[in-house]
């Protein structure tokens, strides 16, 4: 795979097989009321990364389900004690200042709740993207990050902040600083990355979120002109939102794929090793849409062949007479009840399975596909480093349910 | 048996190309390549492959080791065998190559684990939370009481189908004046801590409950089963022992508490919020229990002090039992009220009042709160 100087990394990742290893841990997770959830976690990434291959050399992930269940017992452990208070003492000043559990109490109680679980978010999010870090390998070699979650959260707070108060214009800001601290903490064996590059050049990134603000802007300013009795200004101004509208979001993932390949570009590892990355964001929004499309149109069809069937079956049942007189409570009700909420759970674990191999996989597969490493004979002097026991395993992650889809 | 692969040492990130074969007492496999400094030697039975790899044509091995700091028990170092003759007998000779090995004591640690955590939610549910929200219901200012239970009973009448607080109200003036001369009678000499407001409400259920600060609602389906006044008096001293006890507000604040504990336990799998209010109905009706015979007892002396005898909370159970409310075994935990009999026993035990019973209501008066929501259809 080395040209010269370069290596192209490649995603080889199958749709078939990881679906029906979605769809197989989707199944044991069901009938294991949750529990096998970790381990189904632990088996897709061990496939994901074993598809993503740089200098002919896979990547390994070495995690274990058992871990990640342990990780996550005692982080729920701390957040339910936590939590549990919280939320009694919350309900207690809510009903003590407002009066009740009325509209304005329960706002007012979720968002304070919220606030009170936000430092855990962001400690979680540094600690999961270490552990993954921990449980990365390639060549043998791991990778590993610092110890500095909870300077993280504190960080991450204080810049969320900053872009909420100036009402998005810092985002560029707090985007850059927030991966700079994890690159620079951020290691492969004994070699460092760190995070090059200026917060400013992602201002460029972010022109399509500010052309959608502005159609939305001057919309609703041409619709109250319309509104005052100029139609001519007014037509133009209602056609304009919804354009912003769609506009915008289309900048909000430009800003997303176009913002990662630029902090890619500007890492460094080992003050030698640079990237390369290239990912289109007409690409990326592309295949999501085509996979959308496949996974809902599967389900439609499956649905409406299910259906179908069972209308023919109790049609035929009713024509005979054979509903009359049926006990209500017995298995000639109960079965196709059955039968009804067993082919819902099937059609719901297809479907996320279908959503990882069909959207996520490929829109991962492009993001590693459009990726080269500069000067990657360097990593052949890389060294190993000690093993790192991970912690919580991701614990924490899991219990907030921000893991993502893998 | 013999081929090529390439080999990483665990050390650096270089990659070696070796060669492979067996050793002369087959037992082992050995590693040479011009770049290791020595022949490896890799003994058969440790050999252990990745699984779940995306590349059927490509077989990463490594070697079992007790000896790591990792989670797995295994060697940093990895072969990566591509040669498809050498992966076919690697997997005809190697049963044990796809084994999980796990550490000495790993059962013991998931158990105490596990242990640790339920140890954890079971102090929080039945001893941390409870006393809290005890503790917090008695901080909790009289009137901030009285419009919390407002909201509370708005609630319940919306889920009654009231389109408007108040639209399911029964209001007629002789009906009503029935309900205060009863409720004058129970509490007469007492000093509650809350103005009672005891409402009816148009609803078959045969049922009343209280809510937070003084508010008492009673369902016309139980004065239309009662069998005279003294049973609705009965009941309402009941629910008038919760109001004292601040029972509704407790229960109020300790269900904040645990429903936020649940939520994050079984948050995170399909059908999640049933489980959270199966287990949520499971706490509170073992904290009913008790409650529960606190506020009979409680009654048993409001009415002997009224002049009503305590066995009419008796016949009001065995009615209710008459009914079909009584459910005993497995189900018996999920009703909020402890098992009739029981409460029945202790009804008729109670000491009945000296000197003359009067019943509660003369007949008309009963006559007139039986008909407090119109006459019926």
């Amino acid at each position: 795979m080395a040209e010269g100087q370069y290596a192209h990394a490649r995603y080889a990742g199958d749709n078939g097989q990881l679906f029906w290893l979605a769809f197989r841990t989707g199944l044991l997770t069901l009938v294991t009321l949750g529990i096998y959830r970790f381990w189904a976690k632990t088996r897709i990434r061990r496939y994901i990364w074993s598809a993503v291959e740089l200098d002919g050399s896979r990547f390994e992930y070495t995690g274990t389900g058992l871990e990640k269940f342990l990780g996550f017992l005692m982080a729920v452990i701390i957040l339910a004690v936590y939590l549990g208070v919280i939320q009694i003492v919350l309900f207690y000043f809510g009903i003590s200042l407002f009066g009740g559990a009325d509209a304005a109490t329960s706002v007012v109680a979720v968002n304070a709740s919220v606030l009170a679980v936000l430092p855990f978010v962001f400690f979680a999010v540094y600690r999961a993207r270490r552990y993954r870090m921990a449980r990365t390998r390639w060549r043998g070699i791991r990778f590993g990050m610092d110890r500095n979650a909870w300077g993280y959260a504190l960080r991450a707070m204080g810049y969320w902040a900053l872009t909420l108060l100036t009402l998005g214009l810092m985002l560029p800001l707090q985007t850059f600083r927030l991966e700079q601290y994890m690159t620079d903490r951020t290691w492969f064996g004994d070699a460092r990355f760190r995070q090059e590059g200026h917060w400013t050049a992602l201002y460029g990134r972010m022109r399509h979120v500010f052309i959608g603000i502005g159609l939305i802007v001057l919309g609703s300013i041409g619709a109250a002109a319309g509104a005052a009795g100029d139609w001519g200004w007014g037509a133009a101004g209602i056609a304009a939102i919804p354009v912003g509208a769609v506009w915008l979001a289309i900048g909000v993932i430009s800003y997303r794929v176009q913002s990662f390949a630029y902090l890619a570009r500007t890492k460094v590892l080992d003050e030698q090793v640079g990237f390369h990355a290239r990912p289109e964001t007409s690409t990326v929004i592309l295949t999501w849409i085509v996979g959308s499309l496949i996974v809902g149109a599967a389900v439609g069809i499956f649905l409406a062949l299910v259906g179908g069937g069972a209308a023919i079956i109790f049609g035929g049942l009713a024509s005979t007479g054979g509903l009359d007189g049926i006990d209500p409570s017995g298995p000639a009700v109960l079965l196709p009840l059955l039968g009804g909420a067993m082919t819902y759970i099937l059609v719901f674990v297809a479907a996320e399975a279908g959503g990882l191999a069909l959207i996520t996989q490929p829109i991962l597969k492009h993001y590693v596909d459009t990726l080269t490493v500069i000067d990657p004979d360097a990593l052949g002097e890389i060294r190993q480093r000690a093993a790192d026991k991970g912690a919580d395993a991701e614990g924490f992650a899991d219990a907030l349910d921000i893991g993502g889809a893998i | 048996m013999e081929g090529r692969a390439s080999f990483h040492d665990g050390g650096t990130a270089a990659r070696h190309e070796v060669r492979l074969r067996l050793s002369e007492d087959n037992q082992a496999l050995v590693i040479e390549g011009d770049s290791l400094p020595a022949p490896l030697r890799w003994p058969l039975a440790d050999l252990r492959a990745l699984g779940d790899h995306a590349d059927a044509a490509r077989l990463v091995v490594t070697r079992h080791a007790d000896h790591v700091p990792d989670a797995l028990p295994r060697d940093p170092a990895r072969l990566v065998i591509e040669d498809p003759r050498l992966i076919e007998w690697l997997h005809r000779t190697r049963p044990r190559l796809h084994r999980r090995d796990l550490r000495a004591g790993t059962g013991r640690r998931v158990a105490l684990r596990l242990g640790g955590a339920l140890a954890a939610v079971l102090l929080m549910l039945f001893v941390i939370l409870p006393s809290m929200a005890g503790t917090l219901a008695r901080l909790l200012p009289v009137e901030r009481e009285v419009a919390f239970g407002r909201t509370v009973t708005a609630q319940m009448e919306r889920m009654l189908g009231a389109e408007s607080p108040g639209s399911l109200d029964c209001e007629a003036p002789g009906g009503t004046a029935a309900l205060e001369a009863m409720v004058a009678r129970l509490t007469e000499g007492r000093a509650l801590d809350y103005d009672l407001r005891v409402r009816v409400l148009d609803s078959g259920m045969v049922n009343a409950f209280a809510a937070p600060g003084g508010q008492i609602v009673v369902m016309r389906g139980l004065l239309d089963k009662a069998e005279g006044p003294d049973m609705v008096a009965a009941v309402l001293a009941h629910e008038i022992g919760h109001v004292v006890h601040r029972d509704p507000t407790r229960n109020a604040l300790r269900a904040a508490g645990s429903v936020g504990l649940l939520g994050l336990l079984f948050g995170d799998f399909t059908g999640g919020a049933a489980m959270v209010l199966l287990a949520d109905r499971l706490i509170n009706a073992s904290y009913g229990q008790e409650a529960e015979t606190q506020a009979d007892i409680y009654a048993h002396a409001m009415l002997r002090d009224a002049g009503l005898p305590p066995a009419a909370l008796a016949e009001m159970f065995e009615r209710f039992r008459d009914l079909g409310g009584e459910v005993d075994g497995a189900l018996a935990h999920f009703m909020s009220h402890p098992r009739l009999s029981e409460r029945i026993d202790g009804a008729r035990a109670a000491p009945p009042p000296e000197g003359a019973v009067t019943p509660a209501l003369d007949p008309g008066q009963w006559r007139a709160l039986q008909g407090i929501c119109g006459a019926p259809d």
